[in-house]
This record gives C-alpha cells, structure tokens and sequence, in this order.
C-alpha cells in the first residue's frame, strides 16, 4: 500500500475525533448507573514490506481497534458478593427493629410488672374491692398489650412476607431481562458500542439481582453470562435465553420458603435472605410469648379454682386463651378473685389462696420470661446492627474500589480533551503539510 | 473511610456523601441522647444495660407497694397503740375506783355509784376492743370480718375474732405483724390462773351495783387490775418495736432505693458533659468536612483549562 501524508492524516484526525467523541461521551455519562468507563484503542496502520522491498516504507497512518470497557471483573463480582450480604443484613435488622418495636413498645413488659404488684397489693387488704378492682384492671391491661404485641408482630411478619414476595417477583423480571440481554450479547459484534452498551446494561442487572439474593456468575467468550442463584452450589437461574422462574411458600408459622422451578433454593445473601431470617426469628419470638402465655393462664387459673372468692363462692378462671392472639379476661369483677381458701365464710380475711396464686404467677415468672424474650431480641438486633455496619464497610469500600476504576474522572477526561484536541489540530497541520509540499512540486518550473 | 487515589468524579462525590452523612447521623444521636437524658433510646443500643434498667423499674415498681404497705402496718400499730394508752388511762381509773370501793368507810350506796362507774368504764372498754383499723376492719380481732369481741344478752364479752393477727409484707422478704389480737393483752395471769381483763371489770361492777360484799370483791380486784395494767404496757411495748422495726426497714428501703436511682443513672443515664463534648467534637469535624468538600468540589480541572 503506497504511503501517502494526506491519507496518514487523515486517518489521524479520524482517531482524535473518535478520542474527542469517547470523552464527550464519558463526560456526558459521568454520573449515569452503571456506566462503565469508554477507552479507545488504536493501532498503527503499517505493513511490511514484501520480497525484495524490506528497506520500503510503507505507513499508513492509525486505526481504531476497539472500544475498551474498563470493567474489573474481580471488582465487579466483589461488588455483588459484598452488596448481597448487606442486601441480607439489613433487610434482617430493618425486620427485628420492627419485631422489637411490636414487644418493647407494647409496654407488655410493665404491664406484667403492673399485674404482679397489683396482687402482691391486694395482699395487704384481701377484702378491699378497690385494691381487687385494681388487680382485675392490671390484668385486663396486661390482656390488651399481650393482644397488641401479638398484632404488631403479626403485621411485622405480613410487611416482610410482603417485601419477600416483591423480592421473588424482581429476581424473576430481571433474570428475564438477563435472557434477553444474553439473546442480544450473542448477536453483537465484538468490542462494538452495542455490545459495550449490552454489557453494561448486563452488569447493571447482576448488581440489582445480587440485592435479593447471593448469585453466581459464570461469563462465556460474548459476554453472556450463566446465573445460578443461591451460590455456587445453587440452582440455575439463568441460562443462554432461558429464565428459570423463583417462587415462594408460606407456612403456618408464617415462615418462608423458596424454590426455583420446584428444586428447594437456600438463599444466603441478599434481601429475600434477610427477610427469611427474621420471619424464623419472629416465629420463634412468637412461640416464646405463646407459651408464657398459656402457662400463666393455665397455673394462675389452677391457682385460682382452688380457692373461694369474696363472697364465698369457690373460684372460677381469670383468664383464658393459650395464646397472645386468644387471651382474653374471663373475670371482670373484682370480687371474683379466689383470695380465700376454700370452704371459706364470704368476705374472709383468710389471703392463703391468694398466696397460692401469687406463688403460681411467680412460678411461671412472667417478668423474669419477657425480659429474657425482649433481651433475646434486643441481642439479636445488637448482634446484627455490629454486623451490618462491619459488611457496609466492605461493601461501601468494594464500590468505590470498583468505581475509581470503571467510573469518569472528570479531570482525567478533561486532560484526554485537550489531548486529543491537540492531536486534531496536528493531523491538521500534517495536511498543510501535505499541501505545501505538493505546492512546493508543482511550484517547481 | 476509605481513601482510594486516582478515583472517579462519581465515587468522589459518593464518598463525601456518605462521611457527611455518617457524621450528621452521628450528632443527631448524641442530640436524642440529651435532650431525652436516656443513653438507651431502645432495648437493642445496648441489651444488658436494657435488661438491667427492666429489672430495676420492676424492683421501683414493687418499692411503691411496699411503700403503701409500710404505711399501712405503720397507721394500724399506731392506732393499736393509741387504743392501748386510752386503755391503760381506763384501767388506771379502774384501780382508783377498787381503792376506793375497797374502804370500809363507805356506804353500798357508794359503792354502787362507784359500781355504775365501773360498768361505764367497762363499756368503753369493750368498744375499744371492737375499734376498727384504717381499713374498717376490728384492730384487735385478727383476722376476723366482723367485730372482736360480741356481747351476750347477759353483758358477758365473748373473742371471736381470729387466733392471730394477719402480717403485711415490708419488701426484701421481711414482713411484720400489722397488730395485737384481743386474748393477746386482755387475757392474763394474776393468781395463778388466766384472767380476762373484761371478766373481772364485770364481775367488779356487778358486785359494787349488787350491794353485798362489794368491798371485798374490789380489794380482791385490785391485784388482778394491777397485772391487767402490766400486761397491756408491756403489749405496748411489744407494738413500740414493731415500728421501730418497720422504721429499720423504711431506712433499708430508702438506702436501697437511692442505690437503685444511682445504678439507673449510671447504667441507663446520659452523661450531659460528655455527650456536649462529644456533640462538640462531632460539630467541630462535620463543619471541617463540609468546608473541604466544598473547596475539594471547586477543584475541576475545566475551570482552569481555557
């Protein structure tokens, strides 16, 4: 190919205005999602000379090569793997804080307090209706707050079902999305704006999917990529053009399950994960307060039937229910609370069966139970709130390694801007150039 | 936070963000921590504090019932004691009246009048062995629903209260007799046999109003009288302990109480010093920071390119 100074400069302005077009764009981008940063690659345009002419120059100016996607994929998958234990961490502690609020702020803690004293009061005068009025209105107000935690907690549980299902239907459009990214990825040609365009487009989706739930990545020679959600050892999510589909199951208890296409998936990071978690623990939590409930029902009751209430009659129960959501106060009056023992006269003075009550309730020890429940929660959340503020270090560290790398430096563009800005106007003065020179020769008389 | 050399404008400008955020978070905490005085805003800040404070509101809330209790065992043996002096000043009367009843010198006549005195006496005794407590119920009839002691057609008192009186518990598992039962002070030994105080004054009136042998009925009185007197003092002193110890358990209460205000504040309260301080510093670096990003912001390099 014959060197020729005007095609050589040509082809240099076409470079600088492909540099100048790239930064434009990077600048234009600097603050999109997941724009990665554009680099141009260019070549010189040369070739050697054939049999016999090796001593022949014969240049021919630059070419672009490709368009570099400064992605780190080590960067990226950090990237992922961090944010989906975040996604987990804090979907899990946003649920406790919830759980928390529904059995701290119910004020079930003091209202059990509030009932024990209120008995241990009646012990100073058995007969006195407005010390037993008291004690039937500590109870009803214990019954209310039980009922109230029950119902906070309840909703807790509801919001995060609720927040789990949405999780199950975003892993399920963006691993369509993934497919469809997939379809076109195999279609584009290599190191082209449209695939570059693609993998961003893909790697924005990964992130995304990462949130919900811990994924892994396997990626082919054109950019298409292989999801398996669940980790390594997990299910097939996405493949080629195919999308497996992700569901959700609810038990009794009002734990979650999930599985793809039928095959049971165990999540350990992301959203979906952290939600998992706290409906375990809520269920758990539940159980707890259910049990304390039905055995102070039933000891206090039993305490109760044993003896004779005001006005001489053998006691009847307090209470009934055997669980937060059931109890409710079956006594209403005063007078009905067995202080006496029985066989005894009406309005005796007698407080022995009151004793027996009093040694059933501190038995069951509600008070002691509760703080030992509020405090499994409250060290649970503890627990997890060091956690999450250790993994959104991690994460927030991982990002901005993986930004500095892939995103726009505004002042490195501006520095490439006035690069390739010079580069222009000196392929320019290589035509004047060019142009003299062939005036100089047809100047030549 | 991290520093990464070399980084881009976005991950700059996220950085700043989130130190700026981190701080400002931060001042707020330590706002709601003194403007509520409450180091703990909620259980999960710090559990084992949390935990401890429950336990201790739970032992405030048992102090306000013993508190009510105290008072109430302290109102009852004060009226037992108010009922024992008026008691003692009746049967200090009574032993004059046997004096006198006793001189030959005086005609039945007399002695009847003196006879009918002892009979007004003797009511008022009886009444006051039937007073009723703070709470209505008989102070000296244990644990009975009704009076202590009830009356026969014929004017013979009768206990039918209950064999003991009730105790009231005074917190840290002590607990003390709220007062005296009837038979407790009223019955006694004189002369080898167990006497009622309400008996003899009976008898005593009886014989004075009857006429006969008035004189020697009251001579005889006399040393009965006499003990019935020592008796219901050294009751009294009995009555005098039990407030004494009811005072030591007030003490113990109060110490135990102003112990539990000092371990709430230490465990639970917000120190006002250092959370100013602290609020301080964390102004201090929040204002710095925002003063360096906005000149690290103005830093571009298109400003100075022309």
């Amino acid at each position: 190919m014959a060197s020729d100074l005007l095609s050589i400069a040509r082809s240099g302005v076409q470079a600088a205005k492909i540099g100048l077009d790239l930064t434009a764009q990077n600048i234009a981008n600097a603050s999109s999602t997941g724009y990665v940063r554009r680099s141009a690659n260019f070549r010189e345009v040369a070739q050697t000379g054939g049999a016999n002419r090796i001593g022949d120059l014969s240049l021919s100016g630059v070419r672009l090569d490709g368009i570099v996607r400064n992605a780190d994929a080590f960067r990226q998958a950090e990237v992922r793997r961090t944010g989906s234990d975040v996604a987990r961490a804090s979907a899990e502690v946003t649920a406790l804080q919830n759980i928390e609020s529904a059995i701290e702020q119910s004020g079930v803690f003091e209202a059990i307090i509030d009932f024990e004293s209120s008995l241990q009061q009646l012990t100073q005068d058995p007969v006195d209706t407005s010390l037993r009025a008291s004690v039937i209105e500590k109870a009803r107000t214990m019954v209310g707050t039980f009922q109230i935690a029950g119902q906070e907690m309840d909703a807790a549980g509801e919001g995060m079902r609720f927040l789990a299902g949405d999780g199950v239907t975003q892993v399920n459009r963006i691993a369509q999305e993934l497919a469809r990214t997939n379809t076109r990825l195999a279609r584009a040609s290599d190191a082209s704006s449209d695939q570059t365009a693609l993998l961003d487009q893909r790697d924005t989706l990964l992130e995304q999917l990462s949130t919900y739930g811990n994924i892994a990545t396997t990626f082919g020679t054109d950019g298409q990529v292989a999801v398996k959600i669940g980790g390594a050892s997990g299910s097939d999510l996405v493949v080629g053009n195919s999308a497996a589909s992700v569901s959700m199951a609810t038990a009794a208890d009002g734990t979650i399950s999930f599985d793809v296409g039928g095959t049971p998936l165990t999540l350990a990071g992301g959203s979906m994960a952290g939600q998992q978690l706290a409906l375990t623990k809520n269920a758990q939590l539940k159980a707890d307060l259910d049990t304390l409930v039905d055995n102070m029902v039933t000891d206090v009751n039993a305490a109760q039937t044993g003896g004779d209430d005001l006005d001489g009659n053998s006691g009847t129960a307090i209470f009934s229910g055997n669980s937060m959501a059931t109890l409710t106060l079956v006594a209403t009056d005063g007078r009905k609370i067995a202080t006496a023992p029985a066989g005894s006269a009406p309005r005796s003075r007698d407080a022995s069966n009151l004793t027996a009550i009093r040694t059933a309730l501190a038995g069951v020890d509600p008070a002691g139970t509760m703080d030992a429940i509020l405090f499994d929660v409250s060290g649970t959340l503890a627990g997890r709130n060091v956690t999450l503020g250790a993994l959104e270090t991690i994460a927030d560290t991982a990002k901005v390694a993986l930004s500095a790398q892939s995103g726009v430096d505004l002042d490195q563009e501006a520095v490439n801007l006035v690069r390739f800005q010079q580069a222009f106007q000196a392929s320019g003065k290589v035509m004047q150039v060019a142009s003299d020179i062939f005036d100089t020769l047809l100047a030549i008389r | 936070m991290s520093t990464i050399f070399g980084t881009s404008t976005a991950a700059f400008y996220e950085r700043s963000l989130m130190n700026l955020n981190a701080l400002r978070s931060q001042a707020e905490e330590t706002q709601a921590e003194m403007s509520s005085g409450q180091r703990l805003q909620r259980s999960s800040d710090d559990p084992v504090a949390a935990s401890r404070l429950r336990q201790l509101a739970r032992a405030d809330v048992f102090d306000a019932i013993d508190t009510t209790a105290t008072n109430r065992a302290t109102t009852d043996l004060t009226l037992t004691d108010n009922a024992m002096s008026q008691m003692t000043s009746f049967v200090t009367r009574l032993q004059e009246l046997a004096t006198q009843a006793a001189s030959a010198t005086l005609s039945d006549s007399q002695r009847a009048g003196i006879g009918e005195e002892v009979a007004q006496i003797r009511e008022n005794l009886v009444s006051l062995a039937n007073t009723r407590d703070g709470a209505g119920n008989a102070l000296f009839g244990g644990e009975s629903a009704g009076d202590a002691y009830t009356l026969d057609a014929a004017g013979n008192a009768s206990y039918i209260g209950t064999g003991q009186a009730g105790t009231i518990s005074l917190g840290g598992g002590q607990a003390v007799s709220r007062g005296l039962t009837g038979p407790e002070f009223l019955q006694f030994q004189s002369g080898g046999a167990s006497v009622d105080l309400l008996t003899i004054t009976k008898t005593l009136a009886d014989a004075l109003t009857s006429g006969t042998g008035g004189a020697a009925a009251a001579n005889g009185a006399l040393a009965a009288l006499g003990d019935g007197l020592n008796a219901i003092t050294t009751a009294q002193t009995v009555v005098g302990s039990r407030l004494n110890w009811i005072d030591l358990n007030t003490d113990r209460r109060t110490a135990l109480s102003e112990q539990r205000t000092t371990e709430k504040t230490e465990v639970g309260g917000a120190d006002l010093t250092e959370s100013i301080a602290r609020l301080q510093n964390t102004m201090l670096v929040l204002e710095a920071s925002q003063a360096s990003f906005s000149k690290l912001a103005n830093l571009s390099l298109f400003s100075v390119l022309r």
